[in-house]
């Protein structure tokens, strides 16, 4: 209990410092974070596709019990889903403060343009929030009719426990396996918001949707696991030890399939010695090496890892490596902007001069003294406030997963007393299951 | 009618009163450039580029290219960039949700937002008291607001091909100010336009065309002595 109260206050205080440095922003505008007219992208949306890629693994997880018969996952489609739907309300709270009139958003209700990528990742995302929603919703549904307690559960007054249960089990299959395209689709669609453009080179390729959905396969199972382990503590860990190890091999083979991806396309990239492919190399390579490296070793080291008999088995050694595919992941993320940003599409070749790729300067879109106004590069690095204003979702997501673990009953266990509350009937939804 | 623009660059001298006068109309913030001049090659503007003894000097003059195929309008979630009857791309300010996907998305590096509220940036610049600039009135098409002297803080712009003055005939400010007359601006869909012959008589080259943005600007490619 003091472990869970310290996490929900911890996340309240993330939340508030998010939400009162917002506050701050939109008094200022946006001209308190790092971003210029050349580089108009970065953390905000960095975070946001971070927290779209761990949204995948709860309905992941819990369609796969269902398509695949990975009974040994089962216990976890609970907490599965409730962290999918934390993540995806994290990646919409990551999205606000980067508009730059969140006022008017409704505008993409009155007058959506479905040209746009970012109007089928709203309407994606939307769709899986309710559907991770409905799927916590009918997983805790017997639990409630039980202990009379919860939302949304008039309907099911005059129902026997036995009914909901069958109801329940019935509709999560249902929930999940309709969810499952959509899992995909999130990480499609928001890979497409970068792909489909020709003016960048780093993302525009078919490579894209497919690698976001890798990674987010692993990093989503990754945040799955975490949690799990987390939650199920050291003392029950070996009773669960092979649901852990087959989800760690499920992040540990998506890794595979997200280096063979990320090798074709640096190869591609390389391989016809475009100035501005090359150029891009050496972005990634040089000025940004080093988040680069994060980017791959990281993550190699968890494929490994969970890869070997012992990684995949030991309590420790499963933290570990899904904590450093987050910050491999984080790194990922912010690598799409920086090389993309700072390749300005329009560059000029001037074949008698031997220049080949002259990036034609752009206005910061500021006037600062002792700061030129027009600029070759832009070398972003977020501000205070931008980092802080960035705790936003990590504080949501905290908050909601600690307060549902502290209300309700997510965890594997029979007669979990101490976070189940009052009520003594225990609760398996092993028994739920159809 | 669709609106386009040739510009010739062996005409252009790079005196960036284009950019001046491009900025002084359409009331641009501090820090915002719709039209730049750059000496392409060259690490400061005005400065020959070359080596051994071989040097040349041009300019490229870029704007929003109006591209017919413009992808800061497709990617435009809520409509705010939209092309109107003549082919102008513009921006409705009272739409626009500060998204930034134009500027990640146009190959030109012309879109502009405004990070801070553009009146308070001119405030702080340190002009001259009393001192203001801008065509002073908003203008409106078919409702929406397509100018305003003071943009709203957190919404997009660029170049409207002066939409306040060439929907009334006018010619853009920047082709006005051209001392070298380097800008011929004019009607595409007009064969006997001067725009349409020269493009159809003369060698021209648009900007990044490979990208099949389609621009509405065109380049007479420059024909200086190197010296
Ligand atoms: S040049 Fe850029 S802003 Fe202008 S129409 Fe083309 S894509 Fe849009
Ligand atoms: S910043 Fe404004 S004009 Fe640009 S894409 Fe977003 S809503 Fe459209």
């Amino acid at each position: 209990m003091k472990k869970s109260s310290f996490v929900l206050g911890l996340g309240l205080a993330l939340m508030l410092t998010g939400l009162v440095t917002w506050g701050y922003q939109i008094a200022r505008g946006l001209i308190v974070t790092n971003m210029r007219n050349p580089f108009s992208w970065g953390l905000y949306i960095s975070t946001f596709a971070f927290f779209v890629g761990i949204a995948a693994g709860g309905l992941i997880v819990s369609s796969s019990v269902y398509l695949f018969n990975l009974e040994r996952l089962k216990p976890f489609t609970r907490i599965a889903s409730l962290s999918a739907f934390a993540s995806t309300l994290g990646a919409t709270a990551m999205i606000l403060p980067d508009m730059g009139r969140v006022d008017r958003i409704f505008n993409l209700v009155l007058h959506p343009n479905f040209r746009s990528p970012l109007v089928w990742d709203v309407i994606v995302i939307t769709c899986y929030m309710l559907l991770t929603f409905l799927s916590v919703y009918f997983q805790l549904l017997p639990d409630w009719k039980r202990d009379g307690r919860g939302f949304f559960r008039g309907w099911t007054n005059n129902l026997s426990l036995a009914q909901v249960q069958a109801i329940s089990g019935r509709w999560s299959k249902r929930v999940s396996i309709v969810g499952l395209p959509f899992a995909i689709l999130i990480h499609t669609v928001t890979a497409l918001i970068f792909a489909t453009q020709a003016s960048r080179g780093w993302w525009n390729t078919a490579i894209l949707p497919p690698d976001f959905i890798a990674m987010a396969v692993a990093s989503g199972t990754a945040l799955v696991l975490l949690i799990s382990v987390l939650a199920v503590g050291k003392e029950r860990f070996a009773e669960y030890q092979g649901a852990f190890k087959g989800m760690a091999r499920i992040v540990a083979g998506a890794l595979v399939v997200h280096f063979f991806l990320v090798a074709v396309d640096l190869l591609i990239h390389w391989w016809w010695g475009k100035p501005e492919g090359l150029n891009i190399l050496s972005l990634v390579f040089g000025r940004y090496g080093l988040v680069y490296a994060v980017e791959l070793v990281l993550p190699a080291f968890t494929m490994l890892c969970f890869f070997s008999q012992k990684g995949s088995s030991s309590f420790k050694s499963l933290i570990l490596g899904s904590s450093l595919l987050f910050i491999g992941v984080f790194a990922h993320r912010m690598m799409l902007m920086f090389p993309s940003f700072n390749e300005f599409p329009l560059s000029i070749a001037l074949p008698g001069l031997g220049i080949e790729n002259w990036p034609y300067p752009i206005a910061t879109g500021e006037l600062k003294e002792g700061m030129p106004v027009f600029v070759s590069s832009w070398a972003y690095t977020p501000t205070l406030v931008e980092y802080a204003i960035a705790l936003l979702p990590f504080g949501l997501v905290l908050t909601v997963v600690s307060l549902a673990l502290r209300l309700y009953n997510f965890l594997p266990h029979k007669g979990n007393n101490s976070l189940r509350g009052k009520s003594g009937i225990s609760y398996s939804n092993d028994t739920a299951s159809v | 009618m669709r609106l386009g623009m040739v510009i010739d660059l062996t005409r252009c001298i790079g005196c960036r009163s284009c950019m001046v006068a491009c900025k002084a109309h359409n009331s641009q913030p501090p820090g915002t450039w719709w039209n730049r001049v750059f000496t392409p090659g060259a690490s400061f503007h005005q400065s020959a580029v070359g080596k051994d003894g071989e040097f040349q000097m041009n300019f490229l003059p870029v704007s929003c290219q109006m591209c017919d195929n413009p992808p800061c309008q497709k990617v435009c979630p809520v409509g705010a960039t939209y092309t109107d009857e003549r082919g102008v791309v513009l921006v409705d300010y009272e739409r626009c949700i500060g998204c930034r996907y134009c500027l990640a998305a146009c190959p030109y590096g012309v879109r502009q937002f405004n990070w801070e509220d553009p009146r308070k940036a001119k405030e702080q610049a340190g002009y001259m008291k009393g001192y203001d600039y801008g065509y002073p009135e908003d203008y409106r098409d078919q409702g929406r607001l397509v100018y305003t002297p003071d943009r709203p803080r957190g919404v997009a712009e660029k170049c409207t091909f002066c939409v306040q003055y060439t929907k009334n005939g006018e010619s853009p400010a920047c082709v006005r100010a051209c001392p070298s007359k380097a800008r011929i601006f004019g009607d595409l869909d007009d064969p006997k336009s001067e725009v349409s012959r020269l493009i159809r008589e003369r060698q021209t080259f648009r900007l990044k065309e490979e990208l099949g943005t389609e621009p509405k600007v065109f380049y007479l490619a420059p024909a200086k002595p190197v010296r």
